[in-house]
């Protein structure tokens, strides 16, 4: 019997490997979109202007507060109320986007105020304008302490793609998920899926563990 | 949309999301008891010096942390009853949990343990303090300090976890939003109200982690 | 500036997401127009609509559906759901027809339109073999646990019939029900006879069977679109009218319902 479905696994493999690519489509471009608009929301949250730092503030809190498969769920069925309607590869891509940047957010705001008042004057009596101080002086410095938690917040983003087989999208866990009813071997099956997520996850994760060790020297 | 928003039909399914925010609480509260304990137990494994206690734990952490929960839920759904056994479903999805926060826990631990100073250790020995001693005064003490802020947050991630138990029709809170959802086509309504609860049980806890973090940075300076 | 900049910026990138995914639902015209006909069907519920070992979406609905899109003169694009989703998808306007196993209630009425219906099926109550379930009182137990599929018409018929029962809903198919009932999670379940019977095949031989006695009476299965695709609705109508004539149903019926030779090919 065993024997039976392992060679219907092994049939069906390349399945697994067409949701293995799905799962990195998606968790590519959402790293980059959370990581553009978590930044630029990084900023507006250690910034000076209060109205902007508690409106990111709220929606970093809506976005911490609730779990991923409720985001999910709100996007998928409830902004086609307010006329956006996406399929549901668009609706992955907008709730992984929304879900990122407002970790990624506090990721960088931590990291900017980290720096120490006394950068920012040094660099505002430099002459450079505030552009040019972020750009030049904060910046750079505060990448060290954003990196390493940054890395680490890409390899949990990559494992909530796994949440999005809510919606159908059919990555890599939807595959497991869709191959286990019509062939009952649940742990053959999700072993198979657990590797082909260890094998993009744990790079990340040694490379999180690196950057960790190399900053923390300084 | 907001204008048609019918709360007479949240009122309605009030006792039903009721009756989930409690399963949830019950869900939440017993997995991370038990994901103490597993965190304590793998933490204590992997550091210390036994290879057949350090190895198995490393792996127990790192396979953990490199796959997503939902592939761990599902893989004990669909895969204790291959190895014939029958765990009701709200069991599964607390084992799931426990192990997942266990393994975070046992990191959080180990980064807490390794954080005291070396020489504090020192000064405990020569001072003639034994090792529960050194523990209890010295380790303890200063570990809790980072250990529990850290803690704290892993059980507001604990919380949001749980809602991927509705997908193993576990009865909770997110599954009260697809039950109303499918009884009644209003999508808006159960969703906004679920994410209401959520936020509700994240603002306590938030503000619990915030209350123990300023007690607790008192306690380490003196 | 530098936030005024940032912020037109932010809004730049939210828009381009947006725009690259939106949509439009729609009648006839606006689906031949698009090039594109959109279908909601279930995930994983072979025969109806599944992916087969090749990846590909196939099945009943699928095959009915490709019909359509073909003679439409447009390409066809399958969405799948759970069962639960499966309306909102439409109402979503995510797809333009739903395709499943969907039985027209009088509450899923309200909000869609439901065509003829293309098939008739009952509900049944099905067991372990050998578990010792004759009739419908010894299931109608209060130690009993029945599975249903979430947001079915065997969920309400179970409760209607088995109220004493313990109800318990599993979102995602009908074979979840199956899955459970053969990992203990239940002791029976309630589901279409027709759909019970196409998933047999997937699990080992003889280890389910259904009870003699079925639920209700025959209940109609019809595929859905929004209200106001009223052009839509009456081309599906012609759609099976046509096909019953030419064959082309009878065909797809035999394949998939009746037979197991799609089994060796998906």
């Amino acid at each position: 019997m065993m024997g039976f479905y392992f060679s219907r696994l092994v049939e069906i493999y390349p399945f697994f490997l067409k949701g293995l690519w799905m799962t990195s489509k998606i968790a590519f471009i959402s790293l980059v979109t959370c990581t553009l608009i978590g930044v630029i929301l990084g900023i507006f949250r250690s910034g000076n202007n209060i109205i902007l730092k508690r409106i990111v503030g709220v929606y970093v809190a809506f976005v911490r507060g609730t779990p991923f498969v409720v985001q999910i769920f709100i996007v998928f069925f409830i902004l086609p109320d307010w006329g956006i309607q996406l399929d549901a590869f668009s609706a992955a891509l907008l709730a992984m986007a929304i879900m990122g940047s407002g970790f990624i957010c506090e990721i960088v705001a931590g990291g900017i105020d980290s720096i120490s008042k006394g950068q920012w004057e040094a660099a505002a009596s430099s002459g450079l304008t505030l552009t040019q101080q972020l750009r030049l002086v904060i910046m750079p410095q505060a990448m060290k302490v954003i990196l390493p938690p940054l890395v680490g917040q890409y390899v949990l983003l990559i494992k909530d793609t796994s949440v999005i087989s809510v919606i159908g999208v059919m990555e890599l866990t939807r595959v497991g998920w869709v191959t286990v009813v019509r062939i009952p071997e649940g742990l053959m099956v999700f072993s198979l899926v657990g590797v082909l997520y260890f094998s993009i996850s744990y790079p990340l994760i040694l490379l999180s563990n690196y950057l960790e060790r190399k900053m923390a020297v300084q | 949309m907001l204008v048609d928003f019918n709360f007479r039909i949240i009122f309605e399914y009030l006792p039903l999301f009721l009756t989930g925010l409690r399963s949830t609480f019950f869900i939440s509260l017993v997995s991370i008891s038990l994901a103490l304990v597993t965190g304590v137990i793998a933490c204590a494994c992997r550091i210390s010096g036994i290879k057949i206690l350090k190895y198995p734990a490393i792996a127990f952490i790192e396979i953990i942390r490199s796959t997503p929960l939902l592939v761990q839920i599902y893989f004990l759904y669909f895969g204790l009853p291959t190895l014939g056994l029958r765990v009701p479903e709200i069991q599964t999805g607390i084992i799931a949990l426990m192990l997942n926060s266990g393994a975070y826990i046992a990191e959080i631990i180990r980064a807490g343990i390794t954080s005291v100073d070396q020489g504090q250790l020192e000064a405990g020995t020569a001072s003639g303090l034994n090792y529960i001693q050194r523990m209890r005064f010295i380790i303890l003490p200063q570990a809790l300090g980072v250990t529990v802020p850290p803690l704290l947050g892993q059980s507001i991630v604990l919380v949001k976890d749980s809602a991927l138990l509705s997908l193993i029709s576990v009865m909770e809170l997110t599954r009260c939003g697809q039950t109303m959802t499918s009884e009644r086509f209003m999508p808006a309504e159960a969703f906004f109200t679920v994410a209401f609860f959520y936020m509700c049980i994240y603002f306590c806890l938030k503000a619990l982690a915030d209350w123990s973090q300023r007690k607790l940075i008192f306690r380490e300076a003196y | 500036m530098i936030q005024k900049k940032l912020v037109s910026i932010v809004l730049a990138i939210m828009v381009t997401v947006f725009l690259t995914g939106i949509s439009f639902a729609g009648t006839l015209t606006e689906i031949v127009k698009r090039g594109e006909l959109r279908v909601a069907v279930q995930s994983g519920a072979a025969p109806y609509a599944f992916v087969d070992k090749n990846g590909v979406h196939t099945g009943s609905m699928v095959d009915f559906t490709k019909g359509m899109a073909d003679s439409m003169g447009v390409k066809i694009k399958i969405l799948d759901f759970d069962w639960d989703g499966l309306i909102p998808a439409l109402l979503s306007g995510k797809a333009d027809i739903l395709a499943a196993d969907m039985t027209p209630t009088l509450k899923r009425a309200l909000k869609i339109s439901f065509a003829d219906p293309w098939m008739y099926v009952q509900t049944c109550v099905f067991t372990k073999t050998g578990a010792g379930y004759q009739t419908l009182e010894d299931v109608n137990k209060p130690e009993v646990t029945v599975g249903v599929l979430l947001g079915s018409t065997g969920e309400t018929i179970a409760k209607q019939y088995l109220p004493k029962a313990k109800i318990k809903s599993y979102k995602g198919g009908g074979r979840m029900i199956i899955q459970a009932m053969i990992a203990g999670h239940v002791d029976a379940g309630v589901n279409d006879d027709l759909a019970v019977l196409t998933a047999l095949p997937d699990f080992p031989p003889n280890s389910i069977r259904l009870l003699d006695k079925r639920l209700g009476g025959k209940a109609p299965l019809s595929f859905a679109v929004l209200h106001e695709s009223v052009n839509l609705w009456q081309w599906i109508n012609l759609y099976f009218e046509t096909i019953r004539a030419n064959g082309a149903y009878d065909k797809n019926i035999a394949y998939w319902m009746e037979g197991i030779e799609w089994k060796k090919d998906h």
